[in-house]
């Protein structure tokens, strides 16, 4: 006992490890398995089977995008290690952002911090727990995303040999530490060198940057020759960068081509650099952090306890008056949900982050294609450009839209007790999600139809089928998260990850590949038409019922959810 | 060395707000000390400095001869804390959590399992600790809290509201189990807005207005003090009077410092 000098001397010398945390949390999981089993067995086979049709719809649409690609030997043997590298080197960067966002908030911001830290445990078993918990929850959408992919890969090069698929799970496993690590250190300096005035200052000076170089690339982009016969080689020299040697992401690319192409030894050892780089780099990572960590979190703790600034800033100040369509009550939620989002970093770096990396894609798909974008690539790029926009849609509305019913529950006043409708409220959160959603949304696609020069009608239509998807989207995530809700959880990331945000991701899915199918039945219609001509009666017609089914699916949501809000106790 | 907690000069702020101004406050083992004060009077930032989750801009603090810092870990093994808003893994039982504790300061497991069988009937816990715990109710979470905080047998516990939702009989329990804890020599230094509780089983009273300490003493100190008033409850209103400013009223660092055998020697002095 800690009141004998003994024990203390023992806690000093032998304080719990990180073995002892991870157990604890391997017990909690356990416990939450078998409370799902137990409790309604039917719904956790339903979420099961329901990730495997999103698991398998994903695989199924990579194995078509390789069987398009390789229809063109020559540009397939260019393009599919392309796609590869350029997957990877995305990952590389969307995984150190999202681990660091991750890190920070799990290192620093939660409850279980203060307790474990107030206990001996010592900050660098802490640190390894929460690097551990960080990996997992950041890589999990890389394994949904992932392993189809590299399955479809497997498919496409119908030669690879049998030990390739344990060869890309390793290189999957021993790839994710590598950003995770970056992710964690970036955390770490955040909390223990920046205040928040320099933080902010700093988001404003990297988006003043990032602006930069997008008017920079739009202007290089306009300028340039596309057509000329140099194109192909300044292009393979422009992107030669996500092939280099240096980057982690090469290594795993480089390695799984060996593997694909049976040299066994040299798919090896690209994997021991991989595992390598990877241990070392987390054992410096959680070194390096839980190197005065206790600073850093003080100075964390610090930055939550001081005065804000009451000050607003120009978006907050614009919140009010966004929702001047809404009649009063319904406009101050609105707004305060708004004022919400734009005070919250997690939430809107995110979007930013996911719309930043279309953009810049965007902005570089005349350098991909040519003076003439659409010219021998028909209706794909904007189907491409529609998908990789929808996906990044559902993935915002569920994880950031859908939980802000079950917040409320925690302040019964705004479900329970305030003379509004849970119609009314509903309204509310929908307009919220619907100007977020929509304001990127239509950006990125006006960004998208002016960089591939489509004709004014293609553009409409393209602009008119994302708003539809966004309003569905939005429709089912406010819907839902009222049907579905989790009134006494206070976290937004355990409510998205529920049974409920399960249901609202696989059915916002579902909507985006309906919506996907119909923009591919748009494309095969026009496969011979081309953008020159003007829309059919068969085009109107098939985006008139993609439309429908996204307004009806949205509305139909958010009347199951109004109904059941009614009916509830909270 | 007979200071369970000394806090010396201790200075924290947060940007531009002062905190805690120049604390001195010292703990004698043994004692049962209540800190009071306004929300935001700094209190919570205090009990995080013992507890070396924040660390003070100026001053030293020592919980039972031991520095707490950048390495506090033999501080942190004397104490135990017990936030406002008691902190459960969701999806472990109150069992699971209270054996988790245990390992984590090494108590032995038949020590464990004697601890938790005396608390778990002491604070009536038996019909909901083998449940997860996100279905307990905000008092069954003290319990639990409570009972982690005391398998180690800590020689500080340091707790923030502790009566906060549990219902008169376990309050009675508590009060109860923190009277026999003084009488072994452990400290408790517990932080509340419930005045009557503070009155009727705290040795010294100490209260914190805009980050200073206006007044220190034993609750007849105390009246001695204020001689028109008679209850805590007017004496705690006075001294943290809205309008009263920073550095206004009296000024703690005069107080002497008094241990439990001393109490009903020492005064209260104004600045």
């Amino acid at each position: 006992m800690s009141s004998n000098p003994d024990a203390t001397v023992a806690i000093l010398h032998s304080p719990i490890g990180v073995y002892s945390l991870v157990r604890v949390k391997v017990v909690a999981l356990r416990n939450r398995v078998s409370q799902a089993i137990a409790d309604s067995p039917i719904k956790f086979l339903a979420t099961t089977a329901l990730l495997g049709v999103v698991w398998v719809g994903l695989y199924l649409l990579f194995v078509a995008v390789f069987a398009f690609l390789k229809q063109s030997r020559m540009e397939a043997a260019i393009a599919i290690p392309m796609v590869f590298s350029f997957f990877f080197v995305a990952m590389l960067v969307m995984l150190t952002v999202s681990n660091a966002i991750i890190a920070y908030t799990s290192l620093f911001a939660v409850e279980e911090a203060v307790y474990l830290l107030s206990t001996p445990v010592p900050p660098r078993a802490y640190v390894w727990l929460k690097y551990i918990e960080t990996l997992i929850f950041s890589s999990w959408s890389l394994i949904l995303l992932g392993l189809p992919l590299m399955f479809a890969m497997a498919r496409a090069n119908s030669d690879a040999a049998g030990y390739y698929y344990l060869f890309f799970i390793s290189f999957f496993v021993c790839f994710v530490p590598i950003p995770g690590a970056a992710g964690l250190v970036l955390a770490w300096l955040i909390a223990r060198f920046l205040d928040r005035n320099v933080r902010r200052r700093l988001i404003i000076t990297a988006a003043v940057l990032l602006a930069g170089g997008l008017v920079w690339t739009i202007q290089t982009v306009t300028t340039e020759d596309a057509a000329s016969d140099q194109w192909l080689t300044t292009f393979l020299l422009r992107i030669n960068f996500v092939q280099s040697v240096m980057l982690p992401s090469s290594w795993v690319v480089n390695g799984v081509e060996a593997a694909i192409e049976s040299q066994t030894t040299l798919a090896l050892s690209y994997l021991a650099v991989t595992i390598a780089n990877a241990m070392f780099l987390s054992v410096v990572a959680v070194r390096v952090v839980s190197w005065k960590f206790m600073s850093a979190f003080d100075r964390a703790l610090s930055s939550r306890g001081g005065e804000r600034s009451s000050a607003a800033s120009p978006a907050v100040g614009l919140a009010g008056k966004v929702f001047f369509y809404l009649p009063m009550g319904q406009r101050l939620i609105a707004a305060k949900d708004l004022r919400t989002f734009v005070r919250d970093p997690v939430q809107w770096t995110q979007l930013v982050v996911l719309f930043g990396l279309m953009a810049l894609y965007l902005v570089n798909v005349p350098k991909l294609s040519g003076a003439k974008p659409l010219e021998g690539w028909g209706m794909v790029i904007p189907f491409l450009n529609y998908g990789a926009l929808s996906f990044i849609l559902a993935t915002f509305t569920s994880r950031f839209v859908f939980p802000l019913v079950s917040l409320e529950g925690q302040q019964r006043w705004l479900v329970g007790m305030l003379p509004l409708t849970p119609w009314q409220i509903l309204i509310s959160k929908f307009a919220f999600a619907m100007t977020v959603s929509t304001f990127v949304a239509f950006s990125t696609t006006v960004l998208a139809v002016i960089m591939l020069k489509m004709p004014f009608e293609w553009a409409v239509l393209q602009v008119v089928v994302t708003v539809a998807t966004c309003f569905g989207l939005c429709g089912f995530a406010v819907g839902i998260g009222a049907r579905l809700p989790m009134f006494e959880q206070r976290n937004a990331a355990r409510i998205a990850n529920g049974f409920g945000g399960t249901v609202n991701l696989v059915v916002s899915v579902m909507l985006v590949l309906t919506m996907l199918s119909g923009m591919g039945a748009v494309g095969y219609h026009n496969r011979t038409r081309g953008f020159d001509e003007s829309l059919d009666l068969s085009t109107l017609m098939i985006v008139g019922v993609m439309i429908v089914v996204a307004l009806s699916g949205g509305v139909a949501a958010l009347i199951i959810g109004s109904r059941y809000l009614r009916r509830a106790e909270i | 060395m007979n200071q369970a907690i000394d806090i010396q000069s201790v200075h924290k702020h947060f940007g531009r707000k002062v905190a805690v101004h120049d604390l001195t406050l010292t703990i004698p083992r043994g004692e049962l000390f209540a800190f009071l004060g306004p929300n935001g009077a700094g209190k919570t930032t205090t009990i995080k400095m013992i507890c070396g989750l924040l660390h003070p801009q100026r001053g030293t603090i020592d919980v039972c001869g031991h520095r707490m810092g950048i390495n506090g870990l033999a501080g942190k093994a004397k104490l135990a804390y017990v936030p406002d808003q008691p902190f459960l893994y969701d999806k472990l039982t109150g069992r699971e959590f209270l054996l988790f504790v245990g390992e984590m300061y090494r108590v032995p497991a038949a020590e464990q399992k004697r601890i938790i069988g005396e608390l778990t009937e002491r604070l009536v816990m038996g019909d909901f600790l083998d449940k997860l715990t996100e279905s307990y109710s905000h008092g069954m979470k003290q319990k639990v809290v409570l009972s982690a905080a005391l398998m180690h047998d800590p020689e500080v516990l340091i707790i923030d509201e502790p009566m906060v939702g549990l219902d008169p009989r376990t309050v009675r329990v508590v009060k109860d189990l923190f009277r026999e804890r003084i009488k072994l020599g452990r400290t408790v230094f517990m932080s509340t807005h419930t005045l009557g509780v503070a009155e009727a089983v705290a040795d010294r009273i100490g209260i914190l207005n805009h980050g200073r300490l206006v007044c220190l003493g034993t609750m007849d100190q105390l009246r001695a003090q204020a001689a028109a008033q008679h209850s805590l409850e007017d004496i705690f209103l006075d001294l943290t009077h809205p309008e009263l400013q920073p550095g206004d009223g009296p000024g703690a660092e005069t107080i002497p410092e008094e241990t439990p055998r001393d109490k009903g020697d020492s005064h209260v002095v104004e600045s």
